[in-house]
């Protein structure tokens, strides 16, 4: 309350505009990747070249990109479903389930038709039909329970999406020791057939169609959160439930449907994984994308091709991250550290927005005043 | 083995034991942050804090061979780790599951590349010098409750006595009714010249002493190695406890026996030739909380001004 | 004498706004000194800032003669002030003993506990100044007028000589205002100084031995009460002769377009509401509803609209019952709706202004099934509003929650009217709102009524109800006490309705 002779000034309303949006995303990166290089000085590694050996191996080869996409792919789907659940005011965090769920109904369609299973070999096009709407109708129911919970009876989805994570968990872990375990001891379904494996779309690497569909749901969401009636509804109920009640948009219908669209997408994040990269279903699928899929929905600030570009961001990271362990024995995990900070960077930075640089007081004269905002006045 | 077993006493004290045992390291992580919610702050970040603390005793205690020290140490990492997220909270008035979720994330990422720096890359799991099991003089010898209530690790004689310390501090202090008035209407408790800010940075970082706390009870009272994720979403059961609980500490005990029981039974039922799956019973737990939150039993009294961050204009 | 309060010099900015400008007041000891002003006016800050919930940018502040730098609540507890503002600061779920006790600390006291002491102290001083209330009761199950003797009490506890009352009698009934100001006059004799916030000037008539005016953010004048009247009160607190009625012709009614037969709606937690309403609008006239916040009038508004669900009893517009008909119907059946909270429930703040105008309403601009928003239909929409209501600034992108309270207004009401509804319901218009945009929206108002539009008013501002409706209705607990021709109404006879008394009984009724 009290202004210090400071060069910082309290503003009473925050500043906002889309410049200063990105040169604080920018900054956050930018500090972000400093600290992570003071994680690198242990190993006796030089961090500049470190992050450009990391660069060079997620996007400078062929192979890179590929692994980079094929990363990318399912955090997309995660993000995706984060956009559209949150916006609409139901904050989802059971991707992780949905993932496992999804994979799970993919992988058990696969296994169907089998030659020898029970529907048998399909047209190509059939099977991905099926297995698409399968895959997505079974995310989509499983985030709906939370969703009826939450908007029929005003559950607090924020606990019960991170319970029922653990439900998928120990569904799976089930099914894979179990009912669908393949011959052998480990916990792991078997090899779905070759007819069922989605196309690789870059020739030597291993990306598969899955990011098409990624992108393509991305133009979805955008289109319908920006141009339809049932995107203006969710954000309105969203935004201001009250302002929706009033005009006539009934909050929980849209929370229902938000939970469903959501963990139908994350549904198809596990499915693209299980048909484009592992064949199988098996314990441990999936750890962790479910959660890296939010923060990076939120690097991109909840929007389609924010959304894209963080997930491929994030990918490459993680690429590059895996070849810089097995050169130089820095853990991997050291990108956690700056995925994270990133977001926590620029979260830290909305203070920022309250305050305006004061040049003439940090540079100790007062002729004139100059002040610098930090943000520029678009 | 049949069912008659089930029911003999040896199973049924075995099964408390375990229950009680299992119980404990999520049921100080649910004191802690019971502080946290009684303030207003939703702290997700719990687990991230826990794994601060694990990996923190564990390296002490291995490097020095001194697991005191190594407590002492998570206990002083915790509260560092979530003066941050109090400042995050409580300062900066971001998104408080936003900020829990990537905590978590955080910590994953630093916890599991510490152990690589200090240990090397290809690290077998090595063991810490653990805190041994006290057997209470004279009452651990008692026909049933011996077992089940008095042979256990220090670290869960401590977690009892906090809980009774908890309810004393929430329910019988100033402190405790200034900081629940400040998660139920911060505003009000402004105007009564409480300090709404500090307490909730207070709430914030107790909890972070009580869940890194947790974190060495898990390794050098129970487990007495370090891997990555060695929580294991024990952080998010205990959010759950806090919720099953009614956010009051001896409820929270309870709460906590249930999972812990259900935990216990599984691994015991798995020497019996079941059908149950053992995912059911791990199951369990989680579908009461479930129901718990659901809202079809109601809504759940929380305090009201969870999740809202306080701004003074 | 030295005063008991004196500020001096005080000034205070909120961005580009003066809100305190310069101000001086003292206070005597055991006097009641009324803070009179409209909306804006700078009464609220100053009193922040004597109770430390805000800090002054220039002034000085002396206490019994002794300069006091008041930072925090706790300052101003600690030197002898309280402040009861007009949402109640009390926790629901507590109990008024621990409502009390929260937050004292006095200095070498034990941080334990002691509820069953201070309840019996409680139950003393609630005696001792007759604030009858059950110490062991939870907040959450008192009335408005108990809630009221808990704030007391919690001043009086704290050992408060100076009580500061922000718009004390807003939702009390006026029998539960004149209890309320027994104990006043009652605590002013026994050397308790009072400062009470208000807008109503026969409160200050009524209670005050001085007054002060304050508008835009100066203190204007201070007078003894005694040796001024309303009109030299009202013109210093305005600034200029006052209207007291806008030149309105009566309307011209015609036919009914809104009939409400025996409504009956609960509120949120359960309570019955609203009992038995039955009352009728015609077209080009303007119906209002005039009576205390809280009676039952937004549920009534909200049922309107199937807002909310109705228990028993019809609605029928224009010939057609639309009781049960859904909410994104009733526009098209002609109805619209202005919500009192504007900010909250009239719009969506993060929204642009253009797509606020069409909430409620999206299916009118969409194709494909009601599927597609057209952007150029919407745009073009906006841009009349915009236009004809003089929403400033101009600009359709801009986040609806950035506008100033008149324009965000204008935006709402310009929305509604412009469907043309045959029914408009208009809740509290010009609260919150400075003078220019009040005389705006009225209007408004009352151009739509000579266009034809039955228009159905609810305001807890008597004053808005007299200058704009052509007959009146007033509501008190859920129920109509009466309806009169607003040229036969008399401010007192509307007074004793919105306390209680029913039109057939009261004196010289015919």
């Amino acid at each position: 309350m009290m202004s210090k002779a400071s060069f910082l000034e309290r503003r009473q309303t925050p500043k906002e505009s889309s410049s200063v949006t990105i040169f604080i995303t920018a900054l956050a990166i930018i500090l972000a990747l400093l600290f992570g290089s003071l994680l690198f000085l242990p190993f006796g590694v030089d961090p500049f070249k470190a992050y450009s050996t990391m660069v060079e191996m997620s996007f400078g080869t062929l192979r890179g990109i590929g692994y980079t996409l094929i990363k990318a792919t399912p955090l997309i789907f995660v993000g995706l479903g984060t956009i559209f659940a949150w916006r609409s005011g139901f904050f989802y965090l059971g991707f992780e389930g949905t993932i496992l769920i999804g994979a799970a109904a993919a992988v058990w369609i696969a296994l169907l038709t089998d030659p020898e299973g029970a529907i048998g070999p399909l047209p190509r096009l059939l099977f991905l039909l099926l297995v698409f709407l399968v895959s997505f109708v079974a995310g989509g129911i499983w985030a709906g329970i939370v969703g009826v919970m939450r908007g029929k009876f005003g559950g607090n989805e924020v606990i019960l999406s991170l319970m029922m994570n653990f439900v998928a968990l120990f569904l799976v872990n089930y099914l894979v020791s179990g009912p669908l375990r393949a011959p052998g001891d480990l916990p792991q379904t078997p090899r779905i057939p070759q007819a069922t494996i989605l196309d690789f779309i870059i020739p030597g690497t291993r990306a598969h169609s899955g990011i098409l569909l990624a992108l393509f749901a991305a133009i979805v969401v955008w289109f319908v959160l920006r141009k339809t009636t049932i995107g203006y509804k969710q954000i309105v109920a969203g935004l201001s439930p009250s302002a929706a009640w009033y005009g006539g948009i009934n909050v929980g219908n849209r929370v229902i449907l938000a939970a469903f669209i959501g963990g139908g997408l994350g549904a198809l994040a596990g499915m693209v994984e299980v048909l484009g990269v592992h064949f199988r279903l098996l314990d441990g699928l999936g750890e962790g994308t479910g959660f890296i899929g939010i923060v990076a929905a939120l690097l991109g600030k909840l929007h389609s091709i924010g959304v894209v570009i963080a997930s491929i961001l994030y990918a490459g990271m993680e690429v590059g991250a895996d070849v810089m362990q097995r050169r130089s024995g820095v853990p991997s995990s050291v990108i956690f550290v700056i995925q994270s900070l990133i977001v926590l960077f620029i979260l830290a930075s909305d203070i920022l927005r309250y305050y305006r640089i004061n040049l003439s007081k940090l540079f100790g004269n007062d002729r004139g005043k100059k002040t610098l905002e930090v943000d520029s006045s678009t | 083995m049949g069912l008659e077993q089930l029911f003999t006493s040896a199973f049924i004290i075995t099964w408390l034991a375990a229950s009680v045992r299992l119980a404990g390291p999520v049921l100080l992580a649910a004191l802690g942050e019971i502080f946290d919610e009684l303030g207003g702050i939703l702290n997700i970040g719990i687990e991230g804090t826990i794994l601060f603390g694990a990996l923190t005793s564990f390296l002490i205690s291995f490097l020095i061979g001194n697991a005191w020290l190594g407590i002492l140490g998570a206990i002083i990492v915790g509260i560092i780790s979530n003066l941050f997220l109090a400042w995050m909270y409580i300062t900066v008035r971001a998104n408080q599951v936003v900020v829990g979720i990537i905590f978590n994330l955080l910590a994953l990422g630093l916890t599991s590349y510490t152990f690589r720096a200090v240990l090397g890359t290809q690290a077998r799991p090595q063991k810490a010098t653990m805190i041994e099991t006290l057997d209470i003089p004279i009452l651990s010898d008692l026909p049933f409750f011996g077992p089940v209530f008095f042979s256990h690790s220090i670290f869960l004689y401590i977690t009892i006595v906090l809980v009774f310390v908890s309810g004393f501090v929430l329910y019988r202090t100033k402190f405790g009714l200034n900081l629940r008035a400040v998660g139920e209407h911060p505003r009000a408790a402004d105007t009564a010249g409480i300090n709404v800010i500090k307490m909730r940075y207070i709430g914030v970082m107790i909890s972070g002493a009580a869940a890194s706390l947790a974190g060495a009870y898990l390794v050098l009272g129970q487990l007495g190695i370090f891997r990555d994720n060695i929580v294991s979403g024990r952080g998010f059961i205990a959010l759950a406890i806090v919720i099953f609980g009614r956010w009051n500490p001896y409820k929270a005990a309870l709460a906590a026996l249930v999972f812990g029981a259900a935990d216990a039974l599984q691994l015991s039922l798995q020497i019996f030739a079941f059908k149950i799956p053992p995912q059911v019973l791990l199951c369990l737990p989680y579908f009461l909380t479930i129901l718990a939150m659901s809202g079809l039993m109601g809504k759940a009294v929380q305090p009201a001004a969870l999740l809202k961050p306080y701004n003074k204009n | 004498m030295v005063p008991y309060i004196e500020l001096r010099n005080i000034n205070k900015r909120f961005s580009d706004v003066n809100a305190n400008d310069h101000v001086d007041l003292s206070v005597n000891m055991g006097e009641i000194h009324a803070l009179l002003g409209e909306n804006g006016a700078g009464k609220s800050t100053l009193m922040n800032i004597l109770y430390g919930l805000d800090y002054k940018d220039e002034g000085e502040i002396f206490v019994q003669g002794q300069f006091s730098d008041i930072r925090t609540p706790s300052d101003a507890i600690a030197l002898g002030i309280g402040m009861i503002h007009q949402d109640f600061m009390l926790i629901p779920p507590f109990t008024v003993t621990e409502n009390v006790v929260v937050g004292l600390d006095e200095e070498g006291s034990s941080p334990l506990l002691d509820l069953d002491k201070a309840a019996r102290s409680i139950k003393a001083l609630s005696e001792q100044h007759g604030l009858e209330v059950d110490p062991h009761a939870r907040v959450e199950h008192l009335s408005v007028g108990e809630e009221q003797r808990v704030e007391i009490l919690k001043l009086l506890f704290r050992n408060a000589k100076l009580l500061i009352l922000d718009e004390p009698t807003a939702v009390l009934t006026p029998k539960e205002a004149e209890g309320l100001f027994e104990v006043l006059r009652s605590l002013a004799d026994n050397d308790h100084t009072i400062i009470f916030i208000t807008h109503k000037l026969h409160e200050v008539m009524n209670i005050s031995d001085r007054v002060t005016v304050m508008r835009d953010g100066k203190a204007i004048d201070t007078l003894k009460t005694k040796s001024t009247n309303p009109r030299e009160l009202a013109m210093k607190m305005v600034g200029r002769e006052v209207v007291f009625h806008i030149d309105k012709n009566l309307g011209k009614s015609g036919e009914c377009v809104l009939q409400i037969e025996n409504l009956h709606v609960d509120d949120d937690t359960g309570y019955h509401k609203v009992q038995g309403v039955s009352l009728d609008v015609h077209s080009g006239e303007i119906l209002g509803l005039a009576g205390v916040d809280g009676n039952g009038q937004s549920e009534l508004a909200q049922a309107l609209m199937n807002l909310r669900p109705i228990k028993e009893g019809n609605i029928i517009v224009n010939d057609v019952d639309v009781t049960n008909i859904s909410s994104s119907l009733h526009r098209s059946a002609g109805m619209a709706y202005v919500p009192a909270d504007r900010r909250k429930v009239g719009s969506v703040s993060e929204l642009s202004v253009a797509l606020n105008t069409i909430l409620g309403n999206i299916n009118h601009y969409a194709t494909a099934g009601n599927l597609i928003i057209q952007d150029l239909q919407v745009r073009e929409h906006a841009e009349e509003l915009v236009e004809r209501f003089d929403v400033r600034p101009r600009n359709l992108t801009l986040d609806a929650g950035k506008l100033s309270g008149g324009n965000l207004q204008k935006v709402v009401l310009g929305r509604e009217i412009m469907h043309e509804p045959s029914l408009l319901i208009v809740e509290q218009p010009s609260r919150g709102l400075d003078v220019g945009a009040t005389e705006y929206v009225r209007r408004q108002l009352l151009t739509e009524r000579d266009r034809g539009t039955a228009i159905f008013l609810i305001s807890a501002e008597l004053e808005e109800i007299l200058a704009l409706s052509d007959r009146i209705a007033i509501i008190y607990e859920g129920e109509i006490m009466g309806v009169i021709n607003s040229d036969e109404a008399v401010v007192e006879a509307i007074g004793l309705m919105m306390g209680g008394t029913r039109l057939e009984d009261l004196p010289g009724y015919r």
